[in-house]
């Protein structure tokens, strides 16, 4: 019953396969007790800087962090 | 490359004091030679205040010799670690510089500080030179630069061929998640048949070779299987549950890409620390030797102006007495 083109569904969904197993990940560390789960949690945090170019130009830099800047 | 970078440095205290350090004083200071003969050379004052200024460099590079040292034991720990997470990979796919492929993309992973020594420079110049290899009829080559220091030198020339600057990576600990969510990014904006990652392979503290590791897009993974070879044998592999070879291919590729990225970064920055460790060896050593010239100067001034003041007073008290 399954077409030739089934994709996941997290692939239809537009998601890489790295989303997807970073996702899973995240369920995972949640699972844990408390010390740990803190710790773990750290692990998580994300902070950079990019920019994407055209031609030449640097369009304005997206911070894409877990913390918020104030 | 190394010689280059002590040279650098030792040029950075020249504006402090030049080359020729003897000659270099007696510039400033009246000469005894031009004066007229007689007259006192200047106070020591000058050659002193050198002297303390060379002192707390040399202090300062000695503490951050000491933090490198220290932040590298512990990021040398993860970088070996995170070997394992590709070596799976190239067992199954093999690895294959030589693919000739349409549209390359050059990751550079290069630091966001400086005081590093060479290292940035050597994975600047593999990049251009990977770009001029890969470059020819039909056949693009883009960059894609992780770190400031490569973006400045890259942007000078080849301002052109940039495709994405990512900077502040290492404001919280290197971890896989923000690498993998890096490498999302770089995935979803960027189109490629292959990917070119250029970092600091680190071997020991004094030896950090630039590597490149490269990966392919599923379908030229496909095009290369039909030719034979490693990836040719990917057939012979049962595939279970409902997904086809083409999927999961596409999934390894990515995966591939974020581990093989992930321990990227976790070397270069273990060969930042380390070439940051020799750098401030080596400007510690010189400002030592730096050192030992101005104190060498600095007592010849002395005793000269004692020399000066006792021939004044002795040939007073002659004259007066005869």
């Amino acid at each position: 019953m399954a077409s030739n083109a089934a994709v996941p569904f997290w692939r239809a969904a537009g998601m890489t396969y790295i989303t997807y197993s970073n996702i899973c990940a995240n369920l995972v560390r949640n699972c844990l007790k408390e010390p740990y789960k803190t710790e773990a949690l750290t692990r998580e945090k994300v902070h950079f800087s990019i920019a994407t170019w055209n031609d030449g130009k640097a369009e304005k830099p997206v911070l894409r962090s877990d913390t918020p800047e104030d | 490359m190394a010689m280059a970078a002590l040279r650098r440095e030792g040029r950075r205290f020249a504006p402090l004091l030049s080359p020729r350090p003897i000659a270099g004083v007696r510039s400033s200071l009246v000469s005894e030679e031009d004066a007229p003969f007689g007259t006192r050379s200047i106070s020591t004052q000058v050659v002193r205040n050198r002297m303390k200024s060379v002192r707390n460099i040399q202090k300062i590079t000695k503490a951050m010799k000491m933090v490198a040292a220290s932040k590298l034991r512990a990021i040398q720990v993860r970088a070996e670690n995170s070997r394992g997470m590709w070596q799976p990979f190239t067992a199954l796919l093999g690895d294959t510089p030589s693919v000739d492929v349409k549209k390359n993309v050059i990751v550079t992973i290069s630091s966001d500080k400086g005081l590093c020594g060479g290292i940035n420079s050597t994975s600047v110049k593999i990049s251009k030179a990977l770009h001029k290899l890969s470059s020819g009829p039909e056949k693009e080559t883009k960059y894609v630069v992780l770190g400031e220091k490569a973006k400045a030198q890259l942007v000078r020339d080849s301002k052109k061929d940039i495709l994405l600057t990512i900077s502040e990576l290492q404001k919280n600990p290197l971890n896989y998640t923000q690498v993998s969510v890096l490498a999302d990014d770089i995935l979803k904006n960027v189109e490629f048949d292959a990917l070119r990652i250029i970092f600091n392979k680190f071997h020991s503290v004094v030896s950090f070779l630039p590597t490149m590791s490269t990966i392919l897009s599923p379908e030229i993974i496909e095009r290369e299987a039909e030719a034979g070879g490693k990836l040719g044998e990917l057939d012979s592999y049962e595939i279970e549950g409902g997904e086809t070879k083409a999927e999961i291919l596409q999934n390894l590729a990515e995966f591939q890409f974020s581990c093989v990225l992930f321990n990227a970064v976790l070397e270069n920055a273990t060969s930042e620390q380390g070439a940051r460790m020799s750098a401030m060896d080596s400007s510690s050593r010189n400002a030592g030797e730096m050192l030992d010239r101005l104190t060498l100067t600095y007592n010849r001034t002395r005793q000269a102006s004692i020399t000066t003041e006792l021939i004044e007073i002795i040939s007073g008290a002659s004259a007066l007495e005869g």
